[in-house]
């Protein structure tokens, strides 16, 4: 009797697991689909609002709370079956919806669409927050091990999407994850099981699949994978989808993509440019995939770009590619003579791709199991840690694509490869007499070059070289800009060979040691030589009135705050509206208005959720006095673990390398063990305020702990992969096992003043959880994840004061 | 207690909210008056061609007037502006989008091609400075609009499209227009029109990552070129490419142009009026 007491007990822990795994790998998956089908800042919008249904479920609850009495279980069954139906369903009808992010500024239609795809998309997370707060309604004793198992479940979930993503493409997920959400549902069925029942509800369960299908994403008309396919020619040749995106390979005679213009390339003479395939990323930028036959001559027009600059400054024989992409960047290298040459990329298929699909072996003529040639699945700034190797030359490429870069949807995410430390540490990793050299799109009004140029300078002056100037030169074509630092000084040798090397492909000198300001705008006419004043404002001029007097954040990003691509100046805002006039909305950073417009929509609805309810707890003695502290502790908590998860996994990304696999495992581990602390917290029960008390003084004891893992991170970068995710894990465990015991103990002090709160406190968190996620992106930008982890301590420290108020008798 | 204060908060952001709004809404109505006094001023022509007022609108509100909600540069060049007002753009839409062949935005000719904006046509025509004398190659034919519009200013035009049937249809409907000095070839633009180069200027309509070399081979020293340059969907620069006696190349960017989003669904739709 006892044992089958447990075992319906533990049923719903298992079902509150399955609902949470499920409803995190669906947003995963969710975010991938949407980036398929539109753009990432768009699916980061999307996705984030929609995960307010959590915050909307709580609200809910809360205001049907008396109905549910004594049939939560019932409900939460309803809810778990929501789920199974919700995901697919809401899913496919998401791809109805004619949302156009390129029509939102010219079709108030479009706003509709927006607001409806919102709410589709929340219902899955809707009925799994239900499942969830139910459970802890049904059973007010046991929210510390179901919220352990809340914690754990999504923990999983994470490392389930990616699995599931590796073998199975991204819009399968809806459907697949029916089958976990159906079992949730089975085991809070209400009464015993009789096998029609399990029947009918499998066939419910598959419904979907089988009417009206797997809906696949619907891709917007105005990607440039739809503009390729529009030549008559094209023709999609290879596919691969996987975690980090989908890969599309397109044949098209019309495809010709040069890392920036060949305005001197004399192509009577050395022949057309070699026919490319396109390698698309999500339908978007594409790398190219060049026809390589076994003659490097015919890469000979990569000596027209502005990157060949390099190769006029140093003796290329070991070169190190960052984003090799498609390879064309490796074939330039060889037809330059290098003897090495090792290609890094962050996505792992591309190489795979390239080396097993029959078609793209042979057009690319195994590009990358050439003699002498290495390829590396990496991140490109944790390779460098992570090698002994030195180089001749460190190249990085053209990365994002010419659209992603104009559009700036760069601007919320981190990028290690841009900042200070990560110059010296490519300096650190030169041979003697080497060099580096960025390239990267040109921007109007300029600021993407300006910064990096202010970046490496910095980079040199904490080195200790005294002379930044002699060692650095900047060239533009009409699109492009190559940034290249030398490991010593230039002679005047190769600041004539610049020279030469610019007058030939009429391309523009922006800065070379001992140039004049009218050498400097010859070409590409600018209205005045931007680039050469800017290089001697930094070099030699007042640096700091340069950056205030900028109309752009051009100050060189660090570690700390490793926004490079975030330009957004609010100070510059109303003079740049003033000289752009209306112009301004081609310039805006979609990147950073979508995080504002997320934390705005995050804000307003959890306002909303938090409102509704007010009025039927007013009427509740024992809530009302509680309604204030209730709000702050919770919000409080929604904010501060995720500052806290952001500060602290940041650090580790860059040690981690290979990003998806190690991100997901850390992430599902820093889960876990809080979902352990949770599980554990009910201990703590007896003096809830004390043990708050003691859970911040240790996070911040961590806290100042955090200060020493970039300095064992870098003494490790060398260590085998299982090495680093285990120290990371280890190092993830103390501050996981704190912060998963807050909440529930909240929870269950919450619940000991008036039940009722219970579900409005859920609410909070969750929509507290939602604003937390860009509120955190804008806190690192502006104070750097040091500032990050202290406003997380200072949640954790209000949530410890205003608890005293919940647990007064 | 508490909805009282919300109440107090929530009024100066309605205010705040209201005003916005009225202020978008006095815009609107500004343009709407503006528009509608210079369709009654060229009403007088409509008796001869019923989309001739229209095209006049057109020109005066799209084209000759600056500013606006984007910023717009005006187009002075009279031979231009001219050369707007003559060219039946209606005639080179589907039927079924005759109606909207005056608006302010690109429409699809299908095959995944549009016809431009009037703006655009009219100002990369300015920009090309190209006068009676003059023998123009266009890369990227497809409605024919834009070559229609150049014949109406220069001596001859020599226009490529890649879309056969695009081609095809281009051809017949300049033929039945009356451009007799316009000639098109089906085929891949990147490559020029050696046999009819050198010319005068070069005017490419869609966006390229290089200006591919041998259409700078083809242009006369003394020459131009309008190409755009940036991303197919985004803002993109307009550059003017010039090519000096001595064959020094210098581009210059001259403004940003944003991309208009079109619906392709517009294919199908049916007639807005006639």
């Amino acid at each position: 009797m006892m044992m089958m007491m447990r075992m319906r007990t533990a049923r719903v822990e298992v079902a509150v697991a399955l609902a949470s795994a499920v409803a995190l790998a669906l947003q995963v998956a969710l975010v991938r689909v949407l980036t398929i089908a539109q753009w990432h800042h768009f699916a980061y919008l999307v996705i984030s609002v929609a995960m307010l249904g959590f915050g909307v479920s709580g609200t809910a609850l809360a205001l049907l709370r008396r109905r549910l009495a004594g049939r939560e279980r019932a409900w939460a069954f309803a809810s778990a079956w929501g789920l199974t139906l919700s995901s697919p369903l809401c899913y496919g009808l998401s791809q109805q919806v004619p949302f156009e992010t390129y029509q939102l500024t010219t079709q108030p239609v479009q706003l509709a669409w927006l607001l409806l795809l919102f709410v589709i998309l929340s219902i899955p997370f809707f009925c799994a927050s239900n499942v969830i707060a139910l459970a802890f309604l049904a059973h007010p004793a046991r929210i510390g091990r179901l919220y352990g198992v809340n914690m754990a479940g999504s923990g999983a979930g994470a490392v389930a999407a990616v699995l599931m993503m590796e073998a199975f493409p991204a819009h399968w997920l809806p459907y697949l994850l029916g089958a976990p959400a159906c079992a949730a549902a089975l085991l809070l069925a209400p009464r015993r099981l009789d096998r029609p029942l399990v029947v009918a509800a499998v066939v419910l369960a598959l419904g979907p699949v089988l009417w009206p299908g797997i809906t696949p994403p619907r891709m917007s008309e105005y990607k440039d994978l739809a503009y390729a396919l529009q030549a008559p020619d094209a023709e999609v040749v290879a596919e691969r989808h996987g975690p980090l995106a989908k890969l599309t390979a397109v044949d098209s005679e019309q495809i010709r993509l040069t890392p920036g213009q060949i305005v001197g390339y004399p192509w009577e003479e050395l022949g057309p440019i070699p026919r490319q395939i396109g390698l698309y990323f999500d339908g978007g930028g594409a790398s190219p995939i060049g026809r390589f036959d076994g003659d490097l001559s015919a890469y000979r027009y990569l000596d027209y770009t502005t990157g060949a600059l390099a190769y006029r400054l140093t003796d290329a024989r070991r070169t190190l590619i960052i984003g090799a992409g498609g390879g064309v960047d490796v074939l330039g290298a060889l037809a330059q003579g290098a003897e090495a040459v090792t290609a890094v990329d962050v996505n792992g298929d591309v190489f795979d791709l390239v080396r097993t699909d029959p078609t793209l072996r042979a057009h690319s003529g195994g590009v990358f199991d050439l003699p002498g040639v290495r390829t590396e699945t990496a991140d490109g700034r944790a390779y460098l840690r992570s090698t002994r190797e030195r180089y001749d030359l460190i190249q990085v490429s053209l990365l994002d694509s010419f659209a992603a870069s104009a559009a700036g949807v760069y601007a919320l995410n981190e990028s290690y490869l841009y900042t200070v430390e990560a110059i010296r540490e490519m300096l650190d990793r030169l041979e003697p007499g080497g060099a580096i050299a960025f390239t990267r799109w040109l921007k109007t009004p300029p600021r993407d070059m300006l910064k990096l140029f202010a970046t490496l300078v910095a980079a040199c002056e904490q080195e200790g070289i005294a002379d930044p100037g002699r060692r650095l030169a900047f060239i533009r074509s009409w699109n492009t800009g190559t940034l290249v630092l030398t490991e010593s000084p230039l002679n005047e040798e190769q600041v004539d060979a610049a020279r030469a090397f610019c007058e030939a492909r009429g391309l523009d000198l922006c800065y070379l040691p001992g140039l004049d300001r009218d050498e400097a705008n010859r070409y590409t006419l600018l209205d005045s030589p931007v680039y050469f004043d800017f290089a001697g404002e930094i070099l030699s001029g007042d640096r700091e009135a340069a950056y205030a007097d900028a109309l752009f954040a051009l100050r060189p990003a660090t570690d700390d705050r490793p926004y490079f691509f975030n330009f957004v100046k609010w100070r510059a805002l109303p003079e740049l509206t003033r000289m752009l006039g209306g112009d301004l909305l081609s310039f805006v950073e979609w990147g950073f208005v979508t995080l504002l417009a997320t934390l705005a929509v995050s804000v307003v609805a959890g306002v909303v959720c938090i409102l509704l309810p007010m009025a039927t707890l007013a009427r509740r003695p024992r809530a009302r006095r509680a309604k204030i502290p209730v709000v702050i502790y919770f919000t409080a908590l929604g904010l501060g673990f995720l500052f806290f998860e952001v500060a602290y996994i940041q650090r580790l990304l860059l040690f981690l390398g290979h990003p998806i696999y190690a991100i997901s495992v850390v992430l599902a581990g820093m889960l876990l063990f809080a979902g352990v602390g949770a599980w554990q917290s009910s201990r703590l029960l007896g003096r809830p305020t004390r043990a708050l008390l003691a859970i911040a003084v240790g996070l911040t004891v961590i806290a100042a702990g955090y200060e020493a893992l970039p300095w064992l991170f870098r003494t490790g970068a060398g260590w085998p992969g299982p090495v680093r995710v285990g120290l990371s894990l280890a190092a993830l465990a103390p501050p996981a096992f704190l912060l998963g015991m807050p909440f529930p103990i909240g929870l269950s002090v919450t619940a000991r003043r008036d039940p009722a709160l219970l579900p409005w406190a859920w609410g909070i968190n969750g929509c507290a959880s939602v604003a937390a996620a860009p509120a955190a992106t804008v806190l690192a930008m502006g104070a750097g994840f040091r500032g990050l982890m202290i406003a997380a301590l200072a949640c954790y420290f209000a949530a410890v004061y205003v608890l005293t108020f919940v647990n007064r008798r | 207690m508490d909805r009282a204060r919300i109440g107090r908060a929530a009024l100066p952001l309605c205010l705040v909210g209201l005003a916005g709004l009225l202020a978008l809404a006095g815009l609107l109505a500004g343009d709407v008056v503006a528009a509608a006094s210079r369709a009654e001023a060229s009403a007088r022509d409509e008796a001869d061609d019923p989309y001739a007022a229209r095209r006049a609108a057109m020109v005066e509100k799209q084209i000759a007037r600056g500013g606006g909600l984007f910023g717009r540069t005006a187009v002075r060049d009279a031979a231009v502006l001219d050369a707007m007002r003559r060219v039946p753009r209606h005639r080179f839409v589907s039927e079924r989008q005759a109606g909207a062949a005056y608006d302010d935005r690109p429409l699809p000719i299908g095959y995944g091609q549009t016809i431009s904006q009037p703006y655009i046509v009219a100002i990369m025509t300015e920009l090309l400075q190209a006068g009676p004398e003059d023998r123009v190659l266009e890369i990227g034919t497809g409605s024919g609009y834009q070559a229609a519009v150049l014949a109406e200013i220069v001596d001859a035009v020599y226009t490529i499209e890649i879309v056969p049937e695009l081609a095809e249809q281009a051809r017949r409907r300049l033929a039945e227009l009356g451009y007799d000095n316009v000639a098109v070839k089906e085929g891949d633009g990147y490559y020029g029109w050696k046999e009819q180069g050198p010319f005068d200027a070069i005017i490419v309509t869609a966006a390229a990552s290089h200006i591919p070399p041998p259409l700078l081979e083809q242009l006369k020293p003394g020459g131009r070129m309008v190409i755009p340059v940036g991303p197919p969907f985004q803002v993109q620069r307009l550059m003017v490419v010039a090519k000096d006696e001595e064959g020094k190349v210098t581009q210059r960017s001259v403004m940003s142009v944003r991309f208009v989003p079109f619906t392709r669904a517009g294919e199908a739709r049916s007639p807005a009026d006639d």
